[in-house]
């Protein structure tokens, strides 16, 4: 398993962005100027470079709670604008959802970005319909959805696994097993440990992998797009990970399992180590960090400066083609 | 309506199935999932025949997965196409409630306009037929409170046919409510592909001294109820909604404001419901024209139950609205 280091670089690159982004978000959030709630992917940015590597403009992607990163990643990459990916999370009218959808509600259909859904999971039936869609078209396009581990207690998540499967539909389902469910570990609330076991009894190509090495989270994508794009049906990939973050601050996390995350499996350090082993220096690594470092931070300023959107807005688009009264 | 054709007599299911017919042939991107809809044609025969013409990609039985067969059409109309799904009984929107009110409604707005949700969802709803609790209920008023959503409940056959072509034809998720009680029902149906109005009532029957506002079979017990009425005097104008959610409050603010009474029948259960929404509006809107309180006729405030009288004491029929007019009347 030897990737180009022009894209391992390129893969720390994005995976040093999703940071900068959660962490300037995470500080802006604490002062006050983040309306609402938040979920950050630190921690898990491995998960999301490698999808965003893979998936192209015309795929489409429902990105979960945490995937900010994989969101400006997409716009990044397909001509769109990771500001604007900020700008939504600060409710303005310059983000990609007018204001209107703000962290969970972030959509893009031109760059692939299909729209997170507070109720978490329930994109995982309307994924199906994207891919079916797809399918009867003969468009050679994946459709994925990116779910958390908790998430796999919803109801919908047989009945997507099981249509995926009979209808042999284009779909990725990108499990990010970060090993709670706000305060619920994973063994407290599933029938296995591994997702990944509860997905194999539909018959259907599943996979669990290190989520933090990006050059193994890198390779399953591929083998899993590749796989889908050829027309083969369905593909399961559970990624372990683990989220740096708690929902809420309380925690009950072992201290020993928080220094195994933060300390010996961030995926950072470990693409660090990576590059660093095969000629990298330290330098250009913090080169890079401070070049996407510097990138946030105007995104969090034209975020700013960016106009509230108008009060029209409030009644607009709730039915096409006809109108709301305002107040 | 556009393009009137020749006049036959169809049942309510026939004209249903019409309209899907000629929307499958119309348009590539219409396609319907349900079910046992395939080679059953449906519980109730609605899409029998469509599966030979169409073929197993255009005519889909889905497992009893209702969430998903509400996200495919989602997710389908999402990237372009015209998705129908049948669900078997409106009893179970339940299973599929988060896809109708949080995401097919919502999606249009929350991401300000990027995506439409240009779906149908076709079911048998109401009650008088021995159904029981779970078979029988009418469940318009679960999504009164949805912004976004459509929800259309043809009353004949000719707007069975008209309501479901526009309702594909519309760029709107759709719930279309169809009523068990009026499925063998016949009427005049033109041949041909046309489309009646979405958000508009029609008044079955003119009058002057009382407006009756209803909706599915109970507009046909209103105008057998016009009928009682008539001889004794007292001529009854029949308003048939034909469009639950968004309604049309001129039609019937026009009527109740000629007449000065108002009497709202539903079959569902009287309280939250579209009665109590119809009547809040006529209050709010002809306080000064009522010369009585507007009066709802509606179900009782009970689950129904399988036992025949005792269902027909909880559902409101023609007997119910003469009762409810000779209360505006005194
Ligand atoms: C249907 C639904 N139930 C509950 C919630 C509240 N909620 C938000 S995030 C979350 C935990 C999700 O856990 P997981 O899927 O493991 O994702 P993680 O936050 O760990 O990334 C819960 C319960 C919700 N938003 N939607
Ligand atoms: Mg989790």
């Amino acid at each position: 398993m030897s990737i180009d280091i022009e894209v391992l670089m390129e893969l720390y690159r994005d995976m040093s962005l999703v940071r900068a982004f959660e962490l300037g978000l995470e500080r802006e959030f604490k002062r006050g100027a983040v309306p609402g709630m938040l979920h950050i992917g630190v921690g898990q940015e491995a998960t999301q470079a490698a999808l965003a590597a893979h998936l192209r403009a015309d795929d489409a992607f429902f990105p979960d709670h945490r995937c900010h990163g994989l969101n400006a990643l997409a716009e990044e990459k397909h001509g769109g604008e990771g500001r604007r990916i900020m700008a939504e999370l600060f409710g303005r009218a310059t983000g990609v959802s007018g204001g209107k959808g703000g962290s969970l509600h972030s959509a893009n259909p031109a760059v692939g970005n299909f729209g997170d859904n507070a109720i978490e999971g329930s994109f995982m039936v309307t994924v199906l319909g994207v891919a079916l869609a797809w399918k009867m078209r003969g468009e050679p396009r994946v459709a994925c959805c990116v779910i958390g581990d908790g998430t796999v207690g919803r109801g919908e998540f047989h009945e997507s696994l099981n249509m995926a499967k009979i209808w042999q539909l284009p779909v990725l389902y990108a499990c990010v097993n970060n090993g709670y469910a706000i305060s619920t570990p994973v063994a407290a609330s599933h029938a296995s440990g591994d997702i990944v076991d509860m997905a194999r009894g539909y018959g259907f190509p599943c996979k669990q992998v290190d989520g933090n090495d990006i050059e193994v989270a890198y390779a399953a994508v591929q083998e899993a797009v590749a796989h889908i794009r050829a027309g083969n049906g369905p593909y399961f990939l559970e990624f372990k990970t683990w989220r740096w973050q708690g929902i809420f601050s309380g925690e009950f996390r072992p201290a020993e399992e928080v220094r195994y995350w933060k300390e010996d499996h961030d995926p950072l350090k470990l693409a660090r180590q990576a590059l660093s082993a095969r000629g990298v220096t330290g330098a250009d690594l913090d080169r890079v960090d401070a070049e996407v470092k510097a990138d946030v931070e105007s995104w969090i300023q034209f975020s700013k400066d960016s106009p509230m959107p108008e009060a029209a807005k409030a009644v607009a688009d709730v039915y096409v083609g006809w109108e709301v009264k305002p107040r | 309506m556009t393009t009137a054709e020749a006049v036959r007599v169809r049942t309510y299911v026939q004209a249903l199935n019409e309209a899907l017919d000629l929307a499958m042939t119309r348009d590539p991107s219409v396609f319907l999932l349900g079910e046992d809809i395939g080679r059953m044609g449906g519980d109730f025969g609605v899409t029998r025949g469509l599966f030979d013409k169409f073929g197993a990609e255009r005519v889909r039985d889905t497992p009893l997965s209702e969430a998903a067969i509400v996200g495919i059409c989602v997710g389908a109309a999402m990237v372009g196409m015209r998705p129908v799904a049948e669900i078997m009984f409106a009893d179970f929107l339940g299973e599929c409630y988060d896809q109708l009110v949080n995401n097919a409604a919502k999606m249009h707005y929350m991401f300000d306009g990027q995506f439409k949700a240009p779906l149908v969802v076709r079911t048998a709803a109401g009650g008088g037929f021995g159904g029981g609790p779970h078979h029988s209920q009418s469940v318009e008023g679960w999504f009164m409170n949805v912004p976004g959503l459509v929800v259309v409940a043809p009353a004949t056959p000719a707007d069975a046919k008209g309501l479901l072509a526009a309702s594909i034809e519309n760029d709107n998720p759709v719930l279309f409510l169809e009523h068990k009680g009026l499925y063998r029902v016949k009427g005049d149906v033109p041949e041909g592909y046309y489309t009646t109005p979405l958000c508009r009532a029609a008044v079955r029957r003119e009058g002057r001294d009382v407006t009756i506002v209803t909706a599915m079979k109970l507009v046909h017990d209103a105008l057998a109820a016009a009928e009682v009425l008539a001889q004794e005097g007292i001529e009854a104008e029949v308003i048939d909604l034909r469009t639950v959610r968004p309604y049309d409050a001129e039609t019937l603010v026009a009527s109740v404001r000629k007449t000065g009474r108002a009497v709202v029948a539903t079959e569902a259960p009287k309280m939250g419901g579209l009665a109590a929404e119809l009547s809040a509006t006529l209050s709010e809107e002809c306080f000064g024209y009522l010369k009585a309180p507007v009066v709802r006729v509606s179900g009782l405030d009970t689950p129904i139950p399988f036992s025949v009288p005792l269902e027909k004491l909880i559902l409101p029929g023609k007997d119910d609205i003469l009762a409810g007019v000779r209360q505006t009347m005194q």
